[in-house]
């Protein structure tokens, strides 16, 4: 976290977008105004010692409320480890109220205007940013630079490299790296069960039931017209949600016209290694990873994978460039995989074993049907590890769902690693 | 490590046998630098010989941008959809310094990786020497024998792998882009003369026109070349990975290639030659491997190799220093 920079970008961002919209000549003032939602870092909370993310969550808000935010989402403490519960919620519906009615900050517009400090930094940001926007406009603008797959990349980049300084401890996360405590803290974690999945479908087939069947249709047929056509899609979908047609449906209405958007997978290399200062760790995995090279006539093979209606991909990309950089070969899977279609891959692609990555609870479900597809797949000698947003009380769970491996947020991946590269070794023991 | 892994029978009965499973492992043998695994290779691959032949095999090459994995996702489902068994062989580059690499290709294969019918499978090629293709002509063969009919080999238009690969398969397929200014940039104009067919990838939305545009470009510049076959001249076509336009086309054009040399015998011819090309290219990887890996030149190569940077011995005396040591080995 960096307490003023979040300040001088929300800053920043007001300056650049009120510049921005000078060539359309704006004829309503309102329209030159920035207007900002906020929602707190999921990335900064931790497993570890979780009620320092009631402080962390307040900093950022607090952060965000002087920077002068029209609306603002405080996450819940325990979100590292699963969805919020009704206390871990209050918390932060709290937080957010203590700042808006008992601190009277929000009763001052820019009230950290004219600090040398903060201004230092916005204008900083604003230059940094035009570049970055000049460089866009280059691309031919924001639609063509997703295609290219340049911000995607940017952002893995940073994040690799910040994954590296706090795997060495060159950024503090207080109970992460520094000010650890060996006690891990009791705290109730929410359980969805099976059951909520049975009644949404239920309730699904309920409304498709009950619906005027003709005018849903009649309505997601508009939705395809008007892509076709170029016309107001969000009038369209409107009208067809109205209809009580599911969100699904109308994307589905969509993708008849417009095929589906599939993300330029790229990765970047050598950013986790050449960030992390301690080389000697760095060459001592990769020395591993040699070894094993030479016993087995190719390197550690693992397939990164994410099954579920789980879209959080940036933590699964950071693993996969820095294990290339350890000396892993990496396969990543698409999106969205079902555990049968994860293991068809991992048998094709004769990994050693299989990681995967679950940050939406999903993995109680998917692990172990993972593990018997693998089997069904005549992959039963390939080794399985977890890794994500995994409360305490489901590594047991696991481990002897068959997991050897179980990596939950705050785990340097230098020791990922090592444990991983253990794990083949004693395998090949047996 | 399963029951049978050492013995050559346990791979030649799964191949033959389709299962997948050992399929893989197979090719994790072919492609191993342990030299234990090498000999077994060799006679897994022989024993599977007389069931190799039948398969159509097609490479695939283009810069990176060009939307080799999306097209491959289109073509791939489009045979699935024939009916037709489908095995996507694609080197994927390594660079790390560590040896280490990512693989992402079958991110862009959403469909096809899930398909039953389709066996995709992405090789590293870091580490090794002989660099990228040096096992996938074995891998295909292997493939072949599994009862693919279709085995597509992916590589990337930058460096040596597309020679390499369009001296192993029947059918050669330039990926092109329809750019602005210089028409045959990023691409060697070698490539183009190895192309049985060059399409021109992305031809959607406003993009038609340009990419007609191209393909007349590529046409004229193709009509220049001598064509390697007196029976095939290579076709310039447009097709669109995204909305599938032109792709059952270039299939067609597929089947038209071979139909015309299987007529004239010269597919067979082709393969034939192909495979003794294949000896020698594989000769001079032994060479090169035996160099490296020999005792008394990995103990002077450094020595030599500063000498002469520094000046201090001529690199012919040099090489003839180390040759001399290779000569005497044993």
């Amino acid at each position: 976290m960096n307490f003023f920079m979040e300040i001088a970008m929300l800053r920043a961002a007001r300056f650049l977008w009120h510049d921005l919209l000078k060539p359309f000549n704006p004829k309503n003032p309102k329209s030159s105004m920035l207007r900002t939602h906020v929602q707190t870092s999921g990335w900064s909370l931790t497993e570890q010692d979780p009620y320092n993310n009631i402080i962390r969550t307040t900093l950022e808000a607090l952060a965000a409320a002087l920077g002068g935010t029209q609306s603002l989402h405080t996450n819940s403490f325990d979100e590292a480890v699963g969805l919020p519960t009704d206390f871990s919620a209050r918390i932060a519906r709290n937080t957010q109220i203590l700042i808006q009615e008992e601190s009277q900050i929000c009763h001052v517009i820019d009230p950290l205007g004219g600090s040398y400090y903060i201004e230092a930094l916005t204008n900083g940001i604003i230059q940094e940013a035009r570049k970055i926007i000049n460089e866009v406009e280059e691309l031919g603008g924001m639609a063509k630079a997703i295609e290219t797959g340049m911000p995607k990349m940017r952002v893995e980049e940073s994040a690799a490299r910040k994954q590296a300084r706090i795997d060495q401890g060159l950024d503090v996360i207080v109970g992460v790296n520094k000010y650890k405590i060996d006690e891990a803290t009791p705290m109730d974690v929410l359980e969805v069960s099976e059951q909520v999945r049975d009644e949404q479908i239920s309730m699904l087939k309920k409304l498709k039931a009950e619906r005027d069947e003709a005018k849903t249709q009649n309505a997601l047929a508009g939705v395809t017209e008007a892509a076709e056509k170029g016309g107001n899609l969000l009038a369209a979908s409107i009208e067809a949600i109205r209809a009580r047609a599911t969100v699904g449906e109308v994307s589905d209405a969509m993708e008849k016209v417009f095929g589906r958007f599939v993300a330029t997978t790229q990765c970047i290399s050598g950013i986790y290694a050449s960030e992390y200062s301690d080389q000697a760790v760095i060459a001592a995995i990769r020395k591993r990873t040699d070894t094993f090279m030479e016993k087995e006539g190719r390197r550690p093979r693992i397939l990164l994978t994410k099954m579920g209606q789980d879209g959080h991909d940036r933590g699964i990309k950071v693993v996969a460039t820095a294990f290339a950089d350890l000396g892993f070969d990496v396969d990543i899977s698409p999106m969205f995989q079902t555990p049968e279609e994860a293991a068809k891959m991992a048998v094709e692609n004769d990994v050693h074993l299989v990681g995967a990555s679950s940050l939406a609870a999903g993995h109680k479900a998917l692990v172990p049907q993972l593990v018997k597809s693998l089997k069904a797949a005549g992959g039963e000698d390939i080794l399985v590890i977890v890794g994500g947003v995994i409360p305490p009380g489901d590594y047991d769970f696991l481990y002897k769902a068959g997991a050897v491996g179980v990596f939950g947020p705050g785990t340097a991946i230098t020791e990922s690693a090592n444990k991983v590269l253990n794990a083949l070794e004693s395998r090949k023991a047996a | 490590m399963l029951m049978g892994e050492k013995e050559p029978q346990f791979y030649v009965d799964g191949v033959r046998s389709g299962n997948r499973r050992i399929l893989a492992k197979t090719i994790t043998l072919i492609e191993s630098a342990h030299p234990a695994h090498r000999q077994l290779a060799h006679t897994v691959v022989d024993e599977l010989l007389p069931l190799t032949g039948k398969a159509v095999r097609l490479g695939i090459t283009g810069v990176p941008g060009v939307g080799k994995s999306t097209f491959i996702e289109s073509f791939g489902m489009m045979l699935v959809e024939k009916g037709l068994k489908v095995a996507v062989l694609a080197v994927d580059p390594s660079s790390t310094r560590s040896g280490g690499s990512v693989m992402a290709d079958k991110t862009r294969m959403e469909r096809l990786s899930v398909a039953p019918q389709a066996f995709i499978r992405p090789s590293p090629s870091g580490g090794t020497l002989g660099g990228v293709a040096r096992m996938t002509r074995e891998t295909l063969l292997v493939c072949e024998a599994a009862g693919f009919d279709v085995v597509i080999v992916e590589t990337v238009g930058v460096g040596q792998s597309e020679t390499t690969v369009a001296s192993m398969v029947d059918f050669f397929l330039v990926l092109m882009l329809a750019g602005a200014g210089d028409e045959l940039q990023g691409i060697k104009k070698g490539v183009l003369e190895l192309a049985d067919a060059v399409a021109i990838n992305k031809a959607d939305g406003d993009n038609v026109e340009k990419a007609e545009k191209a393909r007349r470009s590529y046409a004229m510049a193709l009509h220049l070349l001598n064509p390697a076959s007196p029976t095939w001249s290579p076709p310039v076509l447009t097709c669109s990975a995204l909305t599938t336009n032109g792709v059952d086309q270039l299939w067609e054009t597929v089947n038209d290639h071979r139909r015309r040399l299987s007529a004239t015998g010269e597919l067979d011819q082709k393969r034939r030659h192909q495979a003794v090309a294949w000896m020698w290219s594989r000769i001079e990887d032994g060479l090169k491997e035996r160099f490296f890996s020999n005792p008394a030149i990995r103990s002077q190569l450094k020595g030599v190799r500063a000498a002469v940077e520094r000046g201090e011995q001529s690199p012919t005396a040099g090489a003839e220093k180390l040759l001399f040591l290779l000569d005497n080995a044993r």
